[in-house]
């Protein structure tokens, strides 16, 4: 048994390889299926959701192949509240708060960017928060500082809070009752605005560098000055009620996870993961549907012969002979971004030539002299076709299956790339149209660009290896 | 020759069926937004022109109130839009014909937001420019894929088995999986972000009446010519190599061996020659598909061709260009194709004497 396994293996290579790709496949789609819940499937396309990750940032093995070359990338870090060294000053009126967190920098580059997230319980008097860079010169910055509303007017102009968290302003917004939520980002406005005081220390012109290049910049010339930065966030409490709460210091790395980030900080190899089901759906869906119309319509056509059975061809020449790509796209102008809609129009266009293979195939074994006794012996056609023909057809199919699968999963995404792909399913023609959305060709965000299509080229070679190897074994079978 | 001709009228019928629901489904579902585009023309057209004699006229200055305005213009574009067909639904029969009737004889419009570099809009000028590049770019490409698979294909089928010819075959099934588009993008960031040998965008940057266009054109030709023959050849040279196989297997081959014949002439005059038909086949499939390009690879190399610019009219919905656009493809498709079947016809004797 195992013996006879292993020769069947030695001689299928191809399908061995394509075997062993599709268990890879499966493995993920469980994973995505049973591990990934509904409910952080949907948070793909909410980018507030994945606010603390890296920016484009290039996945975290990149820095291995970068050693021998003597660079390195920074990495992300995240600090949290309880990694912050607290001192607290009391004074008569008011209590001073200081929490400083050490961030050791040796890299050879800028890192891109850093946040501050917080949230503050406000008291009757409302705070003064300032931030603070103490560099390893000994230079100080203050970078921020801001002194907060009262309670009434955040609840009074609530709703413009909200439109200003989108764009570049730093003000705080009102999440319940008594409780704001902020962010300083490096590059928001009010950074910039107080680092431009220190133009002065410098000794080249500042006006056009983004924060993060002059707070990590040596004085005398614009490249990075290594050693221990701190990060100071002050508070100025006037009340015993004003407590901070959810402190972070998030330091942008350029490298990040295990497939790096895009443009929308989303960690793409959770888009991959999600996307392994949805490509695996659509392409069996479609090749079930069409092989076994197509084996049907086939069948029906070439066993029948006649006036029908002519007409038929010529609706199969009609559909073969129509520019599919073509009309996939002026349907989908008109229609798209559904999901079962496209998988509708894979199968309409998909069976075809599955109809045109099984009808040739059908026509040969009608002739064949068993056909005739058993129509002799008086067994229906019905009969017939099914217990004589469907059998003999059945391998042609599943090999047919197999190729169909790769058809349509680069069919989708090619209409994903070109924007007519189901939003509320992130697939992996998607991605890549969001990446080429952004440039990330001329960018170079390879991460960006490399893992989706390879996940798009595994899934097609596995079913065409399958397939062919499947096509072999029919042949070698029909030769005995 | 009765039969013959029967099957090509059959064939043209089928094409032509091809042709009409094609034209029929982008009417059906472009046909709408195209009329809301003309009424919008032609409003705009009767506001102008108005305006225009308002300022030679006198005695139209004295319509002081804005209603008696309004209804001079209202009227203007009644008629106005009665004369173009506008009244009318636009899946009135007799609008329908008029469309296709329109389209059938090329008179194609113009384009909402593109023009040429000369400045003109209008979709046959546009497609006139931009279908030359495409010539260029896929047209060479299928054919040196062509060579490379003939010449390696046939040197292969001599050594079936070896290394070489199993790398061939996986590498075939291979590019079939890989997606053209992605393999461009990929080419793009090693060539010319890791490596600048070859600028990312393949629109040349000279104007097409400067001298040094031509070579500036075939510089950014490069880059996207590469990929093409890269993703394209192991296919191609894969089936050359099936088809010379089933030659080398019969009789005639083998009588030429006894004869001492020499390996290399068998194989590059006798066997390829008697795979002529079938080769002529794909070859022609490969060059037909070759000239409406790739709305995909076009689109990422930003090469100044047909797809490109299908691409463009999609992302900004210019529906004149869209239908323009897909007529011309369809037509070229359709009309390589037939001349295709008719080839076929006479090669194949099975349809000359009628069984099919």
């Amino acid at each position: 048994m195992t013996l006879k396994l292993i020769r069947l293996i030695r001689e299928n290579k191809g399908g061995f390889i394509g075997a062993l790709l599709l268990f890879f496949l499966m493995i993920m789609t469980i994973y995505a299926l049973f591990f990934v819940s509904t409910q952080s499937r949907l948070q793909w396309n909410d980018p507030m959701y994945w606010s603390d990750n890296p920016k484009t940032a290039a996945p975290e093995w990149f820095n291995i192949i970068l050693k021998p070359f003597g660079n390195q990338l920074p990495e992300h870090k995240i600090f949290y509240q309880k990694d912050a060294t607290v001192n607290s000053i009391n004074d008569t009126d008011f209590k001073l708060e200081n929490n400083t967190f050490s961030y050791q920098f040796d890299f050879n580059e800028f890192p891109p960017a850093f946040d501050i997230p917080y949230e503050i319980t406000l008291g009757e008097i409302p705070p003064i928060l300032e931030v603070y860079v103490k560099r390893p010169d000994d230079l100080e910055f203050r970078i921020y500082s801001n002194s907060l509303e009262s309670l009434s007017s955040f609840q009074n102009n609530g709703d413009n809070a909200v439109d200003n968290n989108n764009n570049n302003s730093t003000t705080p917004t009102l999440i319940n009752s008594n409780t704001v939520l902020g962010r300083v980002f490096s590059s928001s406005y009010d950074v910039r605005n107080s680092l431009a005081e220190y133009g002065g220390v410098f000794k080249f012109p500042i006006s056009g560098l983004s924060a993060e290049k002059i707070i990590y910049s040596k004085t005398d010339s614009n490249t990075p000055l290594k050693g221990k930065y701190e990060f100071i966030f002050s508070v100025y409490s006037f009340d015993s009620d004003t407590v901070l709460k959810n402190l972070q210091l998030v330091i942008q790395g350029k490298v990040y996870g295990l497939l790096g980030t895009d443009e929308l900080r989303r960690d793409v190899f959770f888009g991959i993961l999600i996307g392994t089901p949805v490509a695996l759906f659509i392409g069996i869906t479609v090749a079930l549907s069409s092989s076994f119309i197509g084996l049907f319509y086939g069948l029906y056509s070439g066993y029948t012969g006649k006036k029908a059975g002519t007409f038929m061809l010529t609706v199969i020449d009609i559909f073969i002979s129509l520019p599919t790509f073509i009309i996939f796209i002026i349907i989908s102008i008109h229609f798209g971004r559904n999901l079962m809609f496209l998988i509708g129009l894979f199968i309409l266009f998909g069976w075809p030539g599955v109809a045109l293979l099984n009808r040739t195939f059908s026509i040969q074994i009608k002739n064949y002299p068993y056909i005739e006794a058993s129509k002799l012996m008086g067994e229906s056609d019905f009969k017939i076709v099914l217990r004589h023909i469907v059998p003999q057809l059945l391998p042609f199919t599943l090999a047919n299956f197999a190729l169909s699968v790769p058809i349509a999963i680069l069919g989708e995404s090619a209409l994903s790339f070109l924007g007519f792909g189901d939003p509320s399913f992130p697939t992996w023609g998607q991605m890549l149209q969001e990446a080429h959305a952004s440039s990330a060709e001329t960018l170079g965000y390879w991460w960006w660009i490399v893992s989706p299509g390879l996940m798009i080229s595994v899934t097609s070679i596995a079913f065409i290896l399958i397939g062919r190897s499947l096509e072999n074994l029919v042949k070698i079978g029909k030769r005995r | 020759m009765k039969v013959f001709l029967f099957f090509l009228l059959k064939k043209i019928i089928i094409l032509f069926v091809v042709l009409l629901i094609t034209l029929f489904l982008t009417i059906f579902l472009l046909g709408s937004t195209m009329d809301k585009i003309m009424m919008d023309q032609v409003r705009l057209q009767a506001i102008n022109s108005f305006s225009g004699a308002a300022l030679e006229n006198p005695m139209l200055q004295q319509l002081k109130t804005n209603e008696e305005r309004q209804k001079l213009i209202d009227q203007q574009i009644k008629i106005q839009s009665q004369s173009l067909g506008l009244d009318e639904p636009w899946y009135s029969p007799k609008k329908i014909f008029n469309s296709i009737y329109k389209i059938i004889t090329l008179n194609l419009g113009n384009s909402r937001f593109f023009s040429t570099y000369y400045g003109s809009n209008s979709v046959n000028d546009l497609i006139l420019e931009k279908l030359p590049n495409t010539i260029l770019l896929f047209t060479t490409s299928s054919i040196a894929i062509v060579l490379i698979g003939l010449f390696f294909g046939t040197y292969l089928a001599s050594r079936e088995g070896s290394i070489p010819e199993k790398f061939i075959s996986g590498l075939a099934a291979t590019s079939r999986g890989v997606p053209d588009w992605w393999f461009s993008m990929i080419m793009i960031v090693i060539f010319s972000f890791f490596l600048h040998v070859f600028p990312s965008r393949a629109t040349p940057l000279s104007s097409p009446n400067e001298p040094g266009y031509i070579l500036d054109l075939l510089y950014h030709m490069t880059l996207p010519f590469i990929t093409l023959v890269i993703i394209g050849f192991s296919p191609f040279v894969y089936y050359v190599k099936y088809i010379v196989l089933r030659i080398l297997d019969e009789d005639f081959i083998k009588t030429l061996k006894i004869m001492g014949i020499p390996k290399r002439n068998i194989l590059y005059i006798h066997a390829l020659k008697n795979a002529g038909p079938q080769l002529s086949t794909i070859v022609s499939l490969g060059i037909t598909a070759s000239l409406t390009g790739s709305v995909l690879v076009e689109q990422i190399f930003d090469w100044p061709g047909m797809g490109n610019l299908f691409y463009n009219a999609i992302t900004q919905n210019d529906s004149p260009l869209i239908i323009g656009l897909s007529y011309i493809s369809v037509l070229i498709y359709l009309l390589t194709r037939l001349i295709l079947d008719i080839c076929f016809t006479f090669f194949d004797p099975r349809i000359k004497s009628g069984e099919t």
